[in-house]
């Protein structure tokens, strides 16, 4: 086939956002950060990128790191978006965040309005924050609806699980109907939506397979961990990080122990990097996990209420999860982290091709962990956890920095200490190279070796 | 408003057009429903059976969003009755 004609199939392939990537011609970053020269386009740029993507996506021991250009470019960004987080379950916040039927919560997810509402049936649903009407953003803060989402614009009006309800004046004044109309068509548009440990996923794809499929390596990991006991530390376990890097390079950082004993010497104290262990469940999450956690927040002997369900559990399983914790990137943009007593998860906000929000969020197990008696260790807590995620920072930034260099290409993998990293990568670039259909129709490809669940689950 | 009116009623519907500014600066929605609404009764008094549904949709649609559900459901039967929510 013609060059040409390969180049406009692709285009043909390819969705409109997309387009503009593939087309963009002249003084835009390439790959590897060099700008391209005269009469190179984007197309160029981007079967270089897929060539490079492929290197990612070989066996750890031939794999290179994903270009410079995936963490700088921001016409790589807009591809992420489609192709990371449209097609998959991306979390978007938090049901603590809505407790009561009608908290309505606006979200600029990478750009879309969207808007959280938890029902008067006490479900979370999910929708784009748009009327029907003329497009106008209709809910720009956190609210309680009383009975309606009313339309700041011309007031049209949505019942909270989206039906239009009316539509005033619409067939000129005091005429609130007209045939053209059709108030049964104009509802709010739904988002496939799912909670899970507190966490609001959608698919904004509607195409990604259904949500419990996607869970359940995760929820089977952990099932000793009832989400039922998760409870809200409040003012006391949350805090958010504004950071100058890629959200990609948060993930891959927070998935690996390698950098403990030189980033965090002080968990390295109670926490040797021998007593760590690589998790991956490729195509779905990555991370490590420790053996030998032991809670000691306080001088008299004091401790969080670990999970009933972790108690209840058969002996095997308790004496396992006694020591041990699990901190897992759910990808594409949750950080998780499990222990006996307590629950955090991260959610990346990616807000620019070099800046990411973390919203960070603790739970304990049960309501006596919120009580007047352990104030002091919540805040002990919530410390040291931001304590070690300030901890990182310098790193993230660093490499962030780094990928303004033409001397790095992406950079090798240790096969013993890198596995996390290289899974996520792997996923990326696999993820980026399927330009149709949806990834996550496949299986996830199991031939990287089995996750490292503990012995006795 | 009607051209032909007596000085009172005149002066019912100056008041209420002013009360409903006001209530729009508030941002009170109930208290505006309440003013249409009693717009509405105003003007249907006068016969004046288009500007009453005006006034009616306005507070049809404010005590909706103020979770007013017995004015709304009033308002809306009274649209009803004259054909006006389709």
């Amino acid at each position: 086939m013609p060059q040409a004609t390969k180049k406009m199939t692709r285009l043909c392939q390819a969705g409109p956002a997309e387009w503009a990537t593939m087309l963009e011609v002249d003084g835009q970053r390439g790959v590897e950060g060099r700008t391209m020269t005269d009469g190179m386009t984007r197309m160029d740029g981007d079967q270089t990128l897929n060539a490079d993507l492929e290197k990612t996506s070989r066996p750890i021991g031939e794999a290179s790191g994903l270009p410079n250009r995936c963490y700088t470019d921001p016409g790589h960004f807009a591809l992420e978006t489609a192709r990371l987080f449209d097609r998959a379950w991306a979390c978007i916040g938090f049901a603590k965040d809505i407790p009561e039927p009608g908290d309505a919560r606006p979200i600029d997810h990478l750009g879309r309005p969207l808007l959280a509402l938890r029902g008067k049936d006490g479900e979370v649903r999910v929708f784009h924050n748009v009327c029907s009407h003329r497009g106008m953003v209709l809910v720009d803060e956190p609210t309680r609806i009383r009975s309606v989402i009313r339309c700041p614009y011309h007031s049209w009006c949505y019942g909270m699980d989206g039906a239009l309800k009316a539509t005033p004046h619409v067939g000129g004044p005091g005429h609130n109907a007209h045939a053209a109309i059709d108030r049964a068509t104009l509802g709010l548009r739904e988002v496939r939506a799912a909670v899970w440990f507190d966490l609001i996923f959608v698919d904004l794809s509607g195409k990604a397979p259904d949500f419990e499929s996607f869970i359940r390596p995760l929820a089977e990991r952990w099932f000793p961990f009832d989400q039922a006991e998760l409870r809200h530390a409040g003012e006391d376990g949350s805090f958010q990080l504004e950071v100058r890097c890629n959200w990609k390079l948060a993930v891959e950082n927070y998935c690996e122990s390698y950098h403990l004993p030189w980033v965090h010497p002080g968990l390295n104290s109670y926490s040797k990097l021998e007593d760590h262990d690589n998790i991956v469940e490729p195509g779905l999450f990555s991370g490590q996990g420790t053996r030998v956690y032991n809670p000691q927040l306080s001088n008299d002997g004091r401790r969080f209420p670990d999970f009933e369900s972790l108690t209840a559990s058969p002996k095997p399983v308790t004496d396992v999860w006694r020591t041990r914790a699990e901190y897992v990137a759910l990808y594409p943009n949750v950080l998780l982290g499990i222990h006996r007593d307590h629950f955090f998860a991260i959610r990346l906000e990616p807000l620019a091709p070099d800046l990411t929000r973390e919203h960070v969020e603790i739970y304990f197990a049960g309501n006596a962990a919120l009580g007047a008696d352990f104030a002091d260790l919540r805040q002990t807590l919530k410390t040291m956890w931001h304590e070690v995620f300030v901890e990182d920072v310098f790193v993230v930034e660093g490499m962030q920095r780094g990928r303004a260099s033409d001397g790095f290409v992406g950079g090798v993998f240790s096969p013993v200490m890198d596995e996390a990293t290289h899974a996520f990568h792997r996923w990326t670039a696999d993820r980026l190279l399927s330009s149709g259909g949806t990834p996550d129709d496949r299986q996830p490809d199991l031939s990287h070796g089995r996750p490292s669940l503990p012995e006795a689950v | 408003m009607p051209s032909l009116m007596i000085a009172s009623e005149r002066q019912a519907y100056d008041r209420l057009d002013s009360a409903i500014r006001d209530a729009h600066g508030d941002g009170k929605l109930g208290v505006l429903a309440a003013h249409y609404a009693e717009g509405g009764a105003l003007y249907e008094n006068q016969g004046e059976t288009d500007a009453a549904c005006f006034f009616w949709t306005q507070a049809y649609i404010f005590a909706l969003d103020a979770g007013i559900d017995d004015l709304a459901d009033t308002m809306r039967a009274k649209l009803d009755v004259c054909g006006r929510m389709g």
